[in-house]
């Protein structure tokens, strides 16, 4: 009752909000909304299944290319191009997902790292496919989306449309298998559930919407560089997720605003940017563990309302 | 032909062991994966290079400003431990991680602020500026002070854990945490020595690498995933598996960049990504620590 009332408030505002800033603004404002989905996506294993990939820019990477290519080289639509997209970074992620979900924990953050740097490489090396270090320049979405409010609201709806996806995903038993597994794997076993089977499937929706989210940077910022796939950038989502709050599903979203704006308010003035940000996180993990959210969460929502259960991510709630 | 090429990946192997040895004590005695383990290895350099910029006269500039370079950087690194590391040793991985992977972005931006944005180079002592014969073949004569270091150090890093009394007690903290506590070992003492001497050996690696090529920043960005992968090889927390992990790594890299130079780097991230699905406690790791 009480979220559906700050949903349609925020959806509200969202809809409001190009007519009431400048364009700077706007463009802020899709980034965050970009950035937010693929923390969203990220936040499917993290939060919901307990692992820390160190390498989901790798398929943010690879729908980003793979929409790039398509704008640049065929006269497909740019929606198929985005289905094309979820699907080239859903079967790049089964491919390594199959092999990292045999891991948790350390090793599995590493091994996400290095097939992420190996994905990173490969478009690196690969002039003649990828453009190598050059990127790929002049990707320019259709007519219609020339207009940047027009494109803001064309990425609302469809990050909208997603988060709404993954929403129903997380709270169907399949959502509730994951969390069983992330709080006890060997007890999930126990009940007859393949936990691999399960691991990969969501290791492959993760990567799809990360997909996604990467397909729709590349009209929105015209050019595409393979910095968008290394591990500085599988950095973010991690640093949204843990600033917004891992155990709510909006946390990571929260984190994308606050970590956008912050980085549009920031290098305004000062170029130490990655000083501002590390200084930020390290305050968070210290002193904030669980994010905003788990802190609106422990001093808003009344205790005999909701039981909290410690976290399993030393953050405190249940999700809300 | 090959045999230079051996040499110059022994020695990048050599660089490879003095970064990833540290980092591998850190994780098996503390377990605590430090990201920041290369960019204060990068501090090791511009500080080396600050301290031989200020001896410009002294006949044993160099000599002497590695070893004051990896000194104060054992002294940061002990106050990182003791202000930061220590706070978290009982959160989750995910937020020791964190920690780790901002101090990077600090360290880097100060780095930026103290030393500027321009490359810095030593020129190198007399001692070893020119090239020696080895077997006809032309060798860097400073890739030997460097391979010479990196295996003085790993006998001493063996001889220490092995032979000592405090070696001993690290090695006991590595099983049992509460056991050596029980003995009445202040833990939290043994840990801020152990970060310490990581990074002190960080540090070491960082001043002998200033001299190399040109000191620039963000160098640090490719080492410490190279050292992680190492690490991952040989095996955490194990000394003969990140000595040899090193070398292996250093070596298919030297030879790897003269048959397939696009594909090198891409290699070693082939070969950490199939020691961990085959064996994810590395070559000479144990099973139990997994």
């Amino acid at each position: 009752m009480k979220r559906s009332f700050w949903l349609v408030l925020v959806f509200i505002v969202a809809l409001a909000l190009p007519s009431v800033i400048g364009e700077f603004w706007v463009h802020v404002a899709i980034e965050i909304l970009i950035l937010g989905l693929f923390a969203v996506s990220f936040n499917m294993l993290f939060g919901y299944m307990g692992q820390l990939s160190f390498g989901h820019a790798a398929y943010f990477g690879v729908g980003a290319y793979a929409t790039g290519l398509l704008l640049l080289k065929t006269p497909l639509p740019l929606p198929v191009c985005f289905f094309i997209s979820m699907a080239a970074a859903g079967l790049a992620a089964l491919v390594f997902g199959y092999f990292c979900v045999r891991l948790t924990g350390i090793y599995f953050a590493i091994l996400t790292m290095a097939f992420g740097q190996l994905i990173y490489y490969i478009i690196f090396q690969w002039y003649a496919f990828t453009g190598g270090d050059n990127g790929l320049q002049g990707i320019v979405p259709p007519g219609w989306l020339l207009n940047v409010r027009h494109y803001y609201y064309f990425t609302l709806f469809i990050v909208i449309g997603a988060l709404v996806v993954m929403w129903l995903i997380s709270a169907s038993p399949f959502g509730h298998t994951m969390r069983a597994i992330r709080d006890n794997a060997e007890r999930t076993r126990f009940i007859g559930i393949n936990v691999r089977r399960y691991m990969l499937i969501n290791f492959v929706i993760a990567g799809m919407f990360a997909g996604l989210a990467g397909g729709l940077l590349g009209p929105f910022n015209r050019s595409i560089a393979p910095d968008l796939c290394n591990w500085q950038q599988s950095g973010i989502p991690v640093f949204m997720t843990v600033i917004g709050g891992p155990l709510a599903f909006f946390g990571p979203m929260v984190g994308a605003v606050i970590y956008t704006l912050l980085f549009a308010l920031i290098t305004g003035f000062t170029e130490y940017w990655p000083l501002t940000i590390g200084l930020v996180i390290i305050l968070v993990v210290l002193y904030l563990p669980g994010g905003v959210l788990g802190l609106v969460q422990k001093k808003w929502i009344p205790l005999h309302s909701k039981k909290l259960t410690p976290g399993p991510n030393g953050g405190a709630g249940e999700e809300i | 032909m090959i045999f230079a090429q051996f040499m110059s990946g022994l020695s990048r192997g050599m660089m490879l062991f003095l970064i990833a040895s540290g980092l591998s004590l850190i994780f098996g005695v503390m377990n605590i994966l430090n990201f920041a383990h290369a960019a204060l290895w990068l501090v090791g350099a511009y500080l080396c290079y600050t301290f031989w910029y200020l001896m410009p006269n002294a006949a044993l500039g160099l000599w002497l400003s590695i070893f004051l370079a990896a000194l104060s950087l054992a002294a940061v690194g002990w106050i990182i431990e003791a202000v930061l590391i220590r706070r978290v040793y009982d959160r989750e991985l995910s937020e020791q991680l964190l920690l780790t992977y901002a101090l990077v972005l600090i360290i880097d931006d100060l780095i930026k602020i103290v030393w500027g944005v321009e490359d810095k180079l030593i020129a190198r002592p007399p001692l070893v500026a020119g090239p020696v014969f080895i077997f006809g073949a032309p060798l860097d004569s400073y890739f030997i002070f460097v391979i010479c270091v990196g295996f003085g150090v790993a006998i001493g890093l063996w001889w220490f854990l092995k032979k000592t009394r405090y070696g001993h007690i690290v090695r006991a903290a590595v099983f049992s945490r509460e056991m050596v506590s029980a003995l009445g070992i202040p833990i939290p003492r043994i840990y801020t020595g152990v970060f310490a001497l990581g990074i002190f050996i960080a540090g070491l690696a960082g001043a002998i690498q200033a001299p190399v090529g040109s000191i620039t920043l963000g160098m640090d960005m490719a080492v410490i995933i190279q050292a992680f992968c190492v690490v991952v090889i040989g095996g955490f927390g194990s000394l003969l598996g990140t000595f040899v992990a090193s070398l292996v790594v250093g070596e298919v890299y030297a030879f790897s960049i003269l048959i397939w130079p696009e594909g090198a780097l891409a290699l070693i991230f082939i070969v950490t990504a199939l020691v961990l699905i085959v064996r994810p406690w590395g070559l000479f790791g144990t099973p139990a620590r997994t």
